[in-house]
């Protein structure tokens, strides 16, 4: 199956990645190799295969305590851009 | 013939839950008016190896709610990953629920303007973690053109159940309705304080337009609508939007609208750089959610009445009008609190007016809970009857009960400090009052005694300041024979 | 005395007694990391001053009595385990110099135990890779041969044992990169069962996949730190509850007597070194002398389809995993005038061309239009791979199966290949599809004087079978030799 460099570019931004040029046409190749062994897999009968079992332990249950953290000043001082108590980003245009 | 325009909508509402630490991490959930960023930790900032464990009690929650809303709750479901970037998502996903939802196919019964009864499907009830809020406010404090927004996480990760109405509602009072009906529930159940202006309530609408002639418009859907009030005006507004868009044969786009309040109108919202596609699977690092034997039977069981079932019985048991039993059962507090009064030997009726308006007035002012209240039930009941046997009149009551309830004087305390005695002002001392009051009012005697009193008003008048100076202690029928018998003298 | 030839269980005992000091040995291995690193490069961050200052008090603490089972043992630890205070990187540009506010849980169970972190570990960047090449922090050399790389992801502690940095270390493996490594450095490695130790701290490539485990150059030493990092974690909602066994106990097994061990059939079809064969071969002639019933066992899904379906799920949830690295709360963040820029650019700037690879592809299988085609078609082959060793571990107790195709290859060898680099894994990662334990481990050398190991694969919670497998074997090829690095 054939990739396009713009089906690379369509799931680079997807995944917030810049790729030059060079790379998307890389990238293209790349994708073709390995999504024909991924048809392999179509080779197996799958049609009764349940693939999401829900079997077994569940999920363990914390209790609800708060319980306070104390290492937000270590945390924050990691920010790239911060201001007073917040993290910094470049102005978002209200969207949601 | 005229074409007619049918609006279909439906709601996604969610809802905070009311525990005190968030859904994956064990940060406290109250974060109104809390430093940005406080409540945090690395779990819920999603710090590079850090990992979810799931909060019971949000399952306990969303599980009551479910089954108060008559759903179907599974035994076993699970949660996935929302995948999709932005800055409040710390994780760049948000664990929630997808194909299984913790609970499917309930349904709300609202009763119509002309009584009758109407139910709006719920298609399904899932849980899954709030995000952080974006500040857009420069540090100099201008509220636009800031250069930077700012992020707070500490909202990030706080219990959501998203409940999601099946495309039944047809009207937006009916709308308002359901929202109405669910808040009402959450509160009685505990499980969220249901606030629609802090956000703990937010509620999103889906709605299209169907015309008569066939025609089906796309739908939009509607976001920041911060009140019942607002819903039904964006609703109404939106309606009439469409409606003549497909009235003048235009498409209607599929698109995300906001409402703006204070224009009254929604606007389109800048759209988006790429359609979302969210790559949604299932979250790895949380066992399937598996609510144990017995687990369904223990919620049912800690149950409490529900709203609708409490209104019916005022109704039905006590007698009270539809519009004072719908006052009375709004929430769940009031609603003990008015029977505790019923159980105490107050008459429904009585009780009823008086909570109404006193109560509501004091509890207002106060903010308090009716379960705080500082009246109690016992206290109100025999205040009630006091008045009901005479000793107190309605006037003096209110003043008795308003010194009960700011000061938190006992019953006899309160009538002692109102300056109210009990049992009715008579004889010699309604004597001395008149007295008194004749004393200060010596022109309308002369008015009177000249004769210029024909349609006996300044009598009257007299009568009524008596009357005030016992705090409506005394027989009018003895203040009027009293009176009569000294301007006759 | 060489002390950094000493196992672990032999220092903490010597160290108990008060015959060796936690400084002295720290030393010792701090000496050793020093002289040999300059050609091997198995560190990112090397902490000598502050294994130092927990020598000190880890003596100081034995001399007021306080029981500490690994006592002064040196420790090695992949940087992708969080260390408190120290930076940890995933061998990646991304995370910048970002230092984690909380250590992984299996770090703190060796160091409540008195074991000294010396360092943190050269590492395929996120985990990504089966060389140790593709590091941001430059290749890794093995230290059987500098000219060859150490397999990968965990190729620094794999190396960093091999060569006397200190007796054990610990890595992760999600394909295969606690197993590859260990054959290609000529150690042991352990991919316990999926659930068994704690991911708290570990952070993540493919969350289903991933497990901390130990490397080491004795097998009590496996035993003894398996023993350590297994402890029950409410921290990690997989980590499964209960108590463990006592791992060293497996190793008092001397023969297979009443044990059914498998091999794959038709295993010298496989494209494969011969010299792996013959090894391969050889020890399944020890398992039949120790008394095994030797069966042939066939696993056509596994091994025909185990590649595509990990190279669909794991980079399925790497792309989720690594979402979080945008910029915006830590590590390396470029400028950008839009949100959008800010995440492109610091993202595009931040990850090595594996990780990219990697990212998107797991984008692309989870996107709408493409995950019924690939991500939930490979979902369905993993359960048939999880059934087919289910079905196989009805009739074996365990599975005696290849580590690694071939032997360490040669520096930049696989790099221009990504499948051909896949193919090193061919042989784990279905171990990891089905989430079962397995021991990597030596079983001689090439004829140019390469380790070559084979793999011991167990049913779920199975460890002490392989240990007791792994036990055999030791005991007729000898425990393996500290690799000389370059030096002499
Ligand atoms: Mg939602
Ligand atoms: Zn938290």
């Amino acid at each position: 199956m054939a990739i396009s460099e713009a089906d690379v570019r369509r799931v680079a931004l997807l995944a917030r990645l810049e790729v030059t040029d060079e790379e998307a046409r890389s990238l293209a190749e790349h994708f073709g190799k390995i999504l024909e062994h991924f048809h392999r897999l179509q080779e197996l009968e799958l049609s009764e295969v349940d693939p999401f079992s829900l079997e077994g332990p569940g999920t363990p249950w914390r209790s609800d305590e708060a319980k306070p953290w104390g290492g937000r000043d270590e945390i924050l001082s990691e920010a790239p851009r911060r201001e007073g108590d917040f993290f910094v980003v470049p102005r978002i245009v209200e969207e949601e | 013939m005229p074409l007619s325009f049918t609006p279909v909508i439906g709601l996604e509402i969610h809802v905070q839950l009311a525990t005190v630490s968030k859904l994956f991490c064990s940060c406290s959930t109250d974060y109104i008016g809390q430093k940005p960023n406080t409540n945090v930790c690395p779990v819920c900032l999603g710090l590079p190896g850090t990992l979810p464990v799931l909060n019971g009690r949000a399952v306990e929650f969303a599980t009551k709610t479910a089954l108060a809303l008559n759903c179907r709750v599974r035994n076993r479901t699970r949660f996935h990953r929302k995948n999709y970037f932005y800055p409040d998502l710390p994780k760049a996903y948000q664990i929630s629920q997808y194909d299984l939802p913790l609970a499917v196919g309930g349904y709300v019964e609202l009763t119509e303007a002309d009584g009758s009864k109407r139910r709006i499907g719920i298609q399904r009830l899932h849980l899954e973690e709030d995000t952080g809020k974006l500040v857009h406010i420069a540090s100099d404090g201008r509220l636009s053109g800031a250069l930077y927004s700012l992020v707070d996480y500490n909202r990030a990760g706080i219990p959501l159940m998203e409940i999601v109405s099946a495309p039944d509602i047809t009207s937006p009072a009916q709308a308002k309705e359901y929202v109405a009906r669910l808040r009402q529930l959450v509160r009685y159940l505990g499980v969220s304080d249901g606030d629609m202006e802090s956000g703990s309530l937010r509620v999103d609408a889906n709605i299209s337009v169907k015309v008569s002639d066939g025609r089906w418009g796309k739908k939009s859907e509607i976001k920041n609508m911060n009140s019942l009030r607002a819903i039904e005006r964006a609703l109404e507004y939106e309606i009439e939007r469409q409606s003549s868009m497909l009235a003048r044969g235009e498409e209607v786009e599929q698109e995300t609208r906001h409402w703006d309040d204070a224009a009254g109108v929604t606007r389109s919202s800048r759209s988006k750089e790429e359609a979302h596609d969210y790559r949604y699977f299932p979250e790895p690092d949380l066992l399937p959610l598996v609510l144990e034997e017995g687990f369904l039977e223990e919620i049912a069981e800690s149950m409490p009445e529900l709203p609708w079932e409490v209104f019916k019985r005022f109704e039905e048991v006590y007698g009270i009008e539809p519009e004072d039993a719908a006052l009375l059962s709004e929430r769940r507090d009031v609603a003990a609190y008015f029977e505790a009064c019923v159980k105490a030997g107050a008459s429904p009726d009585k009780a009823a007016n008086w909570i109404k308006t006193e109560l509501f007035r004091v509890m207002n002012e106060c903010k308090c809970s009716a379960d705080d209240f500082p009246v109690r039930p016992e206290a109100l009941t025999e205040l009630l009857r006091k008045v009901e046997q005479g000793d107190l009149s309605a006037t003096a009551a209110k003043d008795v009960f308003g010194l009960m309830a700011g000061q938190g004087l006992r019953l006899d305390e309160a009538i002692k400090a109102a300056g109210v005695s009990v049992g009715k002002v008579s004889g010699g001392a309604l004597k001395d009052i008149i007295d008194e009051v004749l004393r200060e009012n010596a022109e309308v005697i002369e008015d009177i005694k000249s004769g210029r009193d024909k349609k006996g008003k300044k009598v009257k008048f007299l009568q009524g300041l008596v009357m005030r100076r016992t705090k409506g202690q005394a027989d009018p029928q003895e203040v009027s024979e009293l009176l009569d018998e000294s301007l006759n003298n | 005395m060489e002390l950094w030839k000493l196992p672990a269980w032999k220092i903490a005992e010597e160290v108990r007694r008060g015959n060796l000091s936690a400084s002295q040995v720290v030393e010792s291995h701090i000496r050793r990391m020093e002289s040999l690193e300059p050609s091997l490069n198995a560190m990112i961050t090397p902490m000598p001053e502050e294994a130092r200052r927990r020598a000190l008090a880890v003596d100081e603490a034995l001399s007021k009595g306080t029981d500490l089972p690994l006592a002064g043992v040196p420790v090695a630890v992949k940087d992708l385990l969080c260390t408190e205070g120290i930076r940890t990187t995933c061998g990646s540009r991304v995370l910048g110099e970002w230092k984690s506010p909380y250590t992984a849980s299996a770090v703190r169970y060796l160091e409540e135990n008195g074991a000294i972190v010396i360092g943190k570990t050269n590492m395929d960047e996120f985990a990504m890779g089966s060389s140790t090449e593709q590091s941001a922090f430059g290749a890794t050399s093995n230290p059987w041969d500098l000219s060859r790389v150490p397999g990968g992801s965990s190729g620094g502690s794999a190396a960093a044992v091999a060569a006397g940095y200190a007796p054990i270390a610990l890595g992760s493996d999600t394909g295969g990169s606690i197993r590859q490594p260990a054959a290609l450095c000529g150690v042991y490695g352990l991919k316990p069962t999926y659930g068994l130790v704690s991911r708290w701290g570990l952070i993540a490539y493919a969350s289903s996949l991933d497990q901390v485990g130990p490397f080491s150059r004795d097998l009590v030493d496996l035993a003894l730190v398996l023993e350590v990092i297994s402890a029950y974690d409410p921290l990690d909602s997989t980590c499964v509850p209960g108590s463990r066994p006592r791992y060293r106990d497996a190793l008092k097994a001397h023969d297979l007597k009443g044990q059914r061990i498998g091999f794959l059939k038709g295993y010298q079809d496989f494209d494969m070194d011969d010299e792996v064969k013959e090894k391969l071969a050889f020890a399944l002639r020890i398992c039949q002398e120790g008394g095994a019933e030797m069966m042939e066992v066939s696993l056509p899904v596994s091994t025909g389809y185990g590649l595509p379906c990990y190279y669909i799920v794991a980079p399925a949830e790497a792309s989720s995993n690594l979402a979080r690295y945008d910029g915006v709360q830590y590590g390396l963040s470029e400028e950008g005038k839009s949100i959008l820029e800010l995440y492109l650019k610091t993202r595009g700037k931040g990850f090595g061309n594996e990780v990219k690879r990697r990212i998107l592809v797991g984008t692309y299988v989870l996107s709408s239009g493409y995950y019924d085609a690939y991500y939930l078609v490979a979902q369905k082959v993993r359960r048939l791979i999880a059934d087919e060793f289910a079905r196989a571990f009805s009739a074996v107790d365990a599975l005696i199966m290849p580590a690694s195709p071939t032997v360490a290859f040669k520096k930049g060898e696989k790099l221009d290949d990504p499948i051909q680099m896949y193919m090193s894994d061919l042989f784990t990662l279905p171990v990891n599809l089905a989430g079962l334990p397995a021991v990597s481990m030596n079983v001689g050398y090439s004829k140019a004087g390469l380790p070559v190991g084979v793999q011991v694969v167990a049913p779920k919670w199975g460890e002490m079978e392989i240990l007791k497998v792994a036990s055999v074997l030791t005991d007729a090829v000898g425990s393996p030799k500290v690799a000389m690095g370059g030096e002499g």
